[in-house]
């Protein structure tokens, strides 16, 4: 794990949607399950966001059950792996996705937008722009559904509709 | 590579499309509001 960052620490915990405390319970569980004593929960979530800034290096044992979660966590089934490049891709898009406005938000756009003549765009191109976000909106809550479906969680995001 | 990794990615690259379509059209909407606030005739500058 010498090539691990904190960076890639973070990333990590992001690419799953979990908080810190999530980590920390996770940790807690990893070591559950291969009998390893680690710090308590409260311990953790003070530990992860320093080790996650690099103000201090986890442990060996830590470091050992980062890799056991994360090679659980980053696989998508048995024998395939999705790789921390792809997770951190698909945490991205998940970022992107909540970032977007709902439908009623465009909607607000397009009423704002056709309040005065506009120099760049006739109405019916306001209109139709507007229409297509909204019905890419719905495209893209379909899609986090299906991915979620895919995944088996039930954290790809909530999904705008 | 199994037939659910390859929807699995599918879909990823479907979603990026559609994500990235959405925040092109809402930039323009917004922009078209921006020249609200831009500079009015009376502005002095």
């Amino acid at each position: 794990m010498t090539d691990v960052t904190s960076e890639t620490l973070r990333r990590w915990r992001e690419s799953q949607g979990w908080d810190v405390p999530r980590m920390a319970r996770e940790l807690r569980k990893a070591a559950r399950d291969t009998g390893e004593d680690v710090a308590a929960h409260h311990g953790l979530v003070k530990m992860i966001p320093q080790w996650e800034r690099g103000a201090r290096a986890p442990r060996e044992r830590y470091r050992l059950l980062y890799l056991k979660i994360f090679d659980d966590a980053l696989s998508f089934s048995r024998g395939a792996t999705i790789g921390v490049d792809f997770a951190v891709r698909l945490a991205e898009l998940r970022s992107r996705a909540d970032g977007l406005p709902v439908p009623g938000e465009v909607r607000a756009l397009e009423t704002a937008a056709l309040a005065r003549p506009r120099r760049t765009r006739t109405p019916a191109e306001i209109r139709a722009l507007a229409a297509e976000a909204v019905a890419q909106l719905h495209e893209i809550a379909g899609k986090l559904t299906e991915l979620s479906a895919l995944l088996g969680d039930d954290q790809v995001g909530e999904g705008k509709s | 590579m199994n037939a659910r990794d390859d929807r699995i990615r599918q879909v990823v690259a479907e979603l990026d499309v559609h994500i990235a379509e959405v925040e092109a059209r809402v930039a323009v909407l917004k922009s078209l509001l921006a020249e609200d606030e831009g500079p009015g005739e009376g502005d002095p500058s």
